[in-house]
């Protein structure tokens, strides 16, 4: 038989049972409008999840930490990987030496937080904040812009992050009043007061006037809470909290971050590190977990739709088996003017799969129609929410239908139906031409 | 007429019906040779449908031989049993056994699809064997709007599309009426003259006057005319007493 008579005869037996074929193909029309809408769901959040991921970061950049021996100090963590326990491995300026000598380091930046008690104040307004040192002159190097004044760090100036001018508050604002408005920070002196206590809980406080020299632009990450100075300074305020000096071959420093020379390279450079015994972190490493996450939502939620799909293959399965009886005498027919047991089977196998083809095209349809009706719908859902905070951010799809998802529902409707009507037709075939023919 | 064109040797077929077990056919040997018209005579449940469907290989037999044009036809798997029903044999039945939603055209030519003959050829073979059972104006007709006479010279029609060297007709004028059922009987008779081989199960009488050799059944064996007649009448004198 002809490929292209089977055809014609598969779709001629379908056209003949219209209202039936149509009604068991709605059953995987939603089973795989389902799948569409649902993994088009988690690609969506996927990507939007790591879009907005590679909008903070840096993807040339590695945080490094220090090592420390013990029970859970001796796991280095790099991409879900593990490597065995080991002793303590710090950040010592011998250390940053080798790390600089690897290849596709282009630079190490240290940085240090202030580990003091704090208080700052601007007039009678008063904050707290993440005060960090870097050893950098200049903020560019770590791929921050200022919005106000510069970027370059100096002895008695700070570089304020986009959003630190929301943590001042008045501490003497009664409970009714409604909170500050954030003042601008451009151009001001804070004084940053350092609080020590010696063991017999005596306080000992030291101001410093720091003139805020620049205002970052905004990153959607640590930096807009953060506030910058130079690595020498905070290390001096440090050393007064202590009371000593620190020796940082023996201590170390807290984390250096290490720019790779191009983002192709990093996970290369990162390996390298953690084979020097040390912590390293990529934003890369993290979107490959958040990738493998959402992957493996999508497997879910497309195992969700997938179950719609398994009630529909048993109502294809239920349709063929009576279409099989119904057209028994018919297929003892065709036996007894010269059909094999392999047409019969390709026939009936024909027709199941075009029911699921059939219900695997308009689910497609109907899917994708689907994932931008929730596109719609989100899209101006999150314009009002994203208005309402104040934030005029770009809203997100909520939906991402990948050009292979439609293709792909399809093939799987089709191997549904196909399987579906596996059992159906396999009897169809070997039934016995003459109990065939006399069937009533 | 040459001997040994259908042969069978101490053919059995036995099967249960629920509980009972039924000899369809009990030692059947027979011989018919190339170019007759055989007729099958027995009253029902003689077996005689049986025996047509084993030698069409509808089905299979429970002991015994079956030969047609030298081929051991309980011997041939599935796929080439399908090609012998395909390319030897042309089968008529009483019921017609068209497909509903076919017309008259595509059910003549719905053989040739196994065959993997291409459609325009499909249709040009159809319309001649439909012209030459006096069907050229029924050709896009539906077997439901064609009289029984009609819907079995369609049938007849898609016997011959193939052009089979045997033709196996089961009681091909049991539902129809005496001109039909007798128009019927002249197309096989003309089948005949041009050279194929005829079988034909029947109680008919009408149908001996075109038969070249017939096989009496009883109970499912071969018994002579003389026994037949004799039980026929044995049996048609305790039905009416």
């Amino acid at each position: 038989m002809r490929f292209s008579d089977l055809i014609s005869l598969i779709v001629a037996n379908l056209s003949r049972r219209k209202g039936r074929v149509l009604l068991t193909a709605i059953g995987v029309m939603i089973g795989t409008a389902a799948v569409v809408t649902l993994v088009s769901l988690g690609a969506g959040l996927q990507k939007a999840a790591t879009e907005s991921l590679w909008g903070i970061s840096d993807l040339s950049s590695i945080m490094v930490y220090p090592t420390y021996g013990g029970e859970m100090g001796g796991m280095v963590m790099i991409g879900g990987s593990q490597q065995e326990q080991q002793d303590a491995v710090l950040l010592t300026p011998s250390k940053i030496s080798e790390i600089e000598a690897l290849p596709g380091v282009e630079r190490v930046i240290i940085q240090d937080y202030l580990s003091v008690g704090t208080e700052i104040k601007l007039d009678k307004l008063s904050s707290w904040g993440n005060i960090q040192g870097v050893s950098v002159s200049d903020l560019k190097e770590m791929n921050l812009a200022a919005s106000q004044g510069t970027t370059e760090l100096g002895m008695g100036k700070i570089i304020v992050g986009a959003y630190v001018n929301r943590n001042f508050y008045d501490p003497n604002q009664r409970y009714d009043e409604g909170p500050i408005d954030p003042p601008d920070l451009m151009g001001k002196i804070l004084n940053v007061t350092l609080i020590k206590w010696n063991e017999e809980g005596g306080e000992t406080r030291r101001t410093y006037r720091m003139e805020v020299a620049g205002v970052l632009q905004e990153t959607r990450g640590e930096a807009d809470y953060s506030m910058y100075m130079t690595l020498d300074e905070i290390t001096r305020w440090n050393e007064w909290g202590r009371g000593q000096r620190i020796n940082r071959e023996k201590e170390g420093y807290n984390q250096v971050i290490v720019k790779a020379e191009s983002p192709q390279i990093v996970l290369d450079v990162a390996d390298q590190i953690t084979g020097l015994g040390l912590q390293a972190y990529t934003p890369q490493s993290m979107v490959q977990g958040i990738n493998s996450f959402f992957t493996t939502m999508q497997v879910i939620f497309g195992g969700i739709g997938a179950i719609s799909l398994l009630v529909a293959a048993i109502g294809i399965a239920n349709t063929m088996t009576m279409s099989i009886l119904e057209r028994t005498r018919e297929i003892g027919i065709m036996k007894a003017i010269g059909a094999t047991n392999n047409n019969i089977l390709a026939i009936f196998l024909g027709e199941a799969s075009g029911i699921g083809f059939v219900g695997g095209v308009g689910g497609s349809i109907l899917g994708w129609g689907a994932s931008k009706l929730i596109n719609i719908f989100s899209a101006s859902y999150l314009a009002s929410q994203a208005s309402a905070q104040g934030y005029m951010g770009n809203t997100m799809l909520a939906t991402v239908t990948p050009f292979w998802l439609p293709i792909f529902a399809i093939v799987f409707a089709t191997i549904v139906g196909l399987i579906s009507g596996l059992y159906p037709s396999l009897n169809a075939a070997t039934l016995v031409p003459v109990s065939a023919l006399k069937y009533e | 007429m040459e001997n040994g064109f259908i042969q069978t040797d101490d053919l059995k077929k036995y099967y249960r019906m629920n509980t009972v077990g039924v000899k369809a056919l009990d030692g059947i040997t027979i011989d018919i040779p190339r170019g007759a018209f055989a007729v099958i005579m027995g009253p029902s449940g003689s077996g005689k449908s049986t025996l047509l469907n084993l030698i069409g290989g509808l089905d299979w037999p429970t002991s015994g031989s079956i030969f047609v044009d030298g081929e051991e036809i309980e011997a041939l798997d599935e796929t080439e049993l399908a090609a012998y029903r395909r390319n030897k044999v042309g089968f008529v039945f009483q019921s017609f056994n068209l497909i509903s939603s076919m017309s008259a055209e595509e059910n003549v030519g719905f053989p040739l699809r196994f065959a993997g003959v291409q459609a325009a050829q499909r249709k040009q073979r159809a319309r001649e064997k439909l012209e030459e059972v006096g069907l050229a104006d029924r050709m896009t007709h539906k077997p439901t709007e064609l009289s029984g006479g009609e819907q079995q010279r369609v049938a007849i029609a898609r016997a011959l599309i193939n052009n089979p060297v045997l033709i196996l007709a089961d009681e091909p004028t049991g539902n129809l009426d005496t001109t039909s059922g007798l128009s019927v009987m002249h197309t096989l008779a003309d089948l005949q003259k041009s050279g194929k081989t005829i079988v034909v199960a029947t109680h008919d009488p009408r149908m001996l006057s075109f038969a070249t050799q017939t096989i009496y059944l009883l109970d499912g064996k071969q018994v002579s005319e003389e026994t037949y007649h004799q039980t026929i009448e044995q049996l048609s004198w305790e039905g009416t007493n």
